[in-house]
């Protein structure tokens, strides 16, 4: 058994099922995120264990005690919410200090364990601030510190990023990562970004309509998709039909794990296809196909591609690239000599072990 | 970008066409006489009267008694309802609001003639005029009531705090009135400010369910109307200046609300 199990969790709204069949387990000290789109149910299943939903059927266990129908109070779980939800009549000190206080605990116990979360999340200069005062990012240090102080067995974080600029995400999803380190102690995190998911989790669960799609670490999620849903929404794979890739790369020509005969489609993510040199650069369409198919060895595939156009994602360009009819996404490193305008022709390289089958 | 000068213009000649009747009223109340263009003859009488008067006193205390009261109740009983809708029957929210807005529609002379109807004859404390006025008045002011505290509800997202109080190891009911109510409290207050109002400013439903009964401001206005104008108007200002009063109270906890946002 691991530290929190799900076994056999469904939940309905009326007729609509939201979760189906769940059976997922967190290890004790692991940064578990429960990733999805909107209305996958990772909220719901986050709900579900801090006791604020009722599971329709199913069993929750932490450190192998049966939850399933405590109270939240009784739960020793903490919640940040994506609101924030702080108590808007309260100091940012009464607010860290408001679950401390029902325990009814030694005033000075209180101010201690306080005064120790107020330096974890760095908050010292606001203590007296009322929420009103301070930015997205202060309220939500301050949520983190309120759930913190209670040391809950479980830290819960539903979407806790979502509502700020992407500056202030990347600034919260460190700090979130030195406090899970720091205290050690297990986290669910729920998001919609995968790129969140990457740099948070030791292990990722993708959600897919109330149901776990895939579940590993986040190289394992990246580099190994299961399916086609999983591929597209970790990755900006590029996920071809068998037919699509097989026009794309000349019959015969599929590696031998591609050609397996239960192959639905193929997933290659976008840096692993090389824009070759100038010097491959095909001038003469009709000479070019035999060209090529010298050129090509048995772990790599090398094909002509007419580029369509190029965006910038930061400090790598985005092609999307014409292959034999076939629209392919490739990334490569933003420098002046990887600009092609659009209409250009060239040749790309990708490996066979890079194409996967899904 | 150029200022146009017609707005302070419309609003001064919207003070004056408001304020002229008070200040003639209150130029009566304190003038002898008044039969050529100019009052002649200043004087306090009319209020030092009124003040000496103990059956004046008394009905402006039973008036402040009754608009409490009704404001107590109503608040009591819609912060209760509210909690349950929110933790327990979300569904009925709109249920709710239709039978709070309900007293909206209904004139003030049908509701009081309903009820005394309905309660005249009934046996032991239902016939209760006082209580009839207490609930009656319950019945008029509850969209204002509703209105307040509904939109106070939503602004501080009460569902979201009480389970965050619950995640810290708060019970709903403890969450709901240690987390919600003081967040909501001004909110509440200018609702009950607004309905106080309402009720100091009723004649029709305390005349026809208190009367004799249970004489308020309004209906001592009432009766002074036959014996003295210049008295009239002197209950008149006091009761502006009351009303006056509960409406800068109200103001300064809606600035106060302001700040914190």
């Amino acid at each position: 058994m691991s530290y929190i199990d799900f076994l056999n969790i469904n939940k309905s709204f009326g007729s609509n099922h939201v979760l189906r069949q769940i059976n997922l387990s967190v290890e004790k000290g692991q940064l578990a995120t429960l990733l999805g789109p909107s209305g996958c149910g990772k909220s719901t299943l986050l709900r579900c264990l801090a006791g604020l939903e009722e599971v329709s059927s199913g069993s929750m266990y932490i450190d192998g005690a049966d939850i399933t129908g405590k109270n939240p109070k009784d739960r020793n779980i903490g919640m940040v919410f994506q609101q924030y939800s702080l108590f808007p009549n309260m100091t940012v000190r009464e607010n860290i200090a408001f679950g401390l206080k029902l325990q009814k605990m030694p005033r000075e116990i209180i101010e201690a364990k306080v005064s120790h979360v107020i330096d974890l999340v760095d908050l010292k200069t606001k203590v007296k601030e009322y929420p009103h005062a301070l930015s997205g990012g202060q309220q939500q240090r301050v949520a983190l510190a309120r759930s913190l102080v209670m040391e809950p067995k479980v830290l819960l974080l539903d979407e806790p990023l979502s509502a700020l600029d992407a500056k202030l995400r990347k600034l919260l999803q460190a700090e979130i990562k030195k406090i899970h380190i720091d205290t050690g102690i297990t986290m669910i995190f729920v998001t919609h970004d995968q790129d969140e998911a990457m740099i948070l989790s030791d292990v990722i669960h993708l959600f897919k309509d109330g149901q776990i799609e895939q579940s590993g670490a986040p190289t394992q999620l990246y580099t190994q998709p299961k399916t086609r849903y999983a591929a597209e929404f970790i990755g900006h794979y590029n996920v071809l039909d068998k037919s699509e890739f097989d026009k794309m790369i000349g019959l015969g020509g599929l590696a031998e794990d591609v050609a397996s005969s239960d192959v639905s489609s193929v997933a290659i993510r976008p840096e692993t296809i090389e824009l070759m040199p100038e010097d491959y650069t095909l001038h003469h369409p009709e000479q070019a196909e035999d060209k090529l198919r010298q050129a090509q060895t048995e772990d790599k595939y090398l094909l002509p591609a007419t580029v369509v156009n190029s965006t910038p994602h930061g400090n790598v360009l985005r092609y999307t690239l014409d292959v034999r009819g076939i629209r392919l996404h490739a990334d490569v490193l933003f420098r002046s000599f990887t600009l092609y305008p659009a209409g250009h022709r060239l040749c790309v390289s990708i490996e066979k072990r890079n194409c996967i089958s899904l | 970008m150029k200022k146009s000068k017609s707005g302070p213009v419309t609003v001064l000649l919207l003070s004056i066409y408001l304020l002229l009747p008070l200040l003639m009223t209150l130029l009566y109340s304190v003038f002898s006489r008044w039969s050529d263009i100019l009052p002649e003859g200043f004087t306090l009488q009319y209020y030092s009267e009124l003040f000496a008067d103990k059956s004046f006193a008394v009905s402006l205390l039973r008036t402040v008694l009754i608009s409490m009261l009704p404001i107590l109740l109503t608040a009591l009983a819609i912060l209760l309802t509210m909690y349950v809708v929110i933790i327990y029957l979300p569904g009925l929210e709109k249920y709710i609001r239709i039978l709070c807005t309900i007293p909206y529609a209904i004139q003030g002379v049908i509701l009081a003639v309903s009820v005394l109807a309905l309660y005249s004859n009934a046996p032991g404390i239902l016939s209760n005029r006082t209580l009839l006025l207490t609930g009656t008045y319950c019945v008029a002011i509850l969209p204002y009531m509703y209105q307040g505290i509904q939109s106070s509800l939503l602004s501080v997202n009460a569902p979201r705090l009480i389970e965050a109080a619950q995640m810290l190891g708060a019970g709903r009911l403890y969450a709901f009135f240690r987390v919600v109510v003081p967040n909501i409290l001004s909110g509440v207050v200018i609702s009950a400010m607004l309905s106080a109002s309402i009720i100091f400013g009723d004649f029709v439903i305390a005349n026809t369910l208190g009367g004799n009964y249970f004489e308020t401001a309004q209906i001592y206005l009432y009766q002074t109307l036959f014996a003295s104008g210049q008295k009239t108007s002197a209950v008149i200002m006091v009761l502006f200046l009351v009303t006056l009063i509960i409406s800068l109270v109200a103001f300064s906890l809606k600035k106060k609300e302001r700040r914190q946002e």
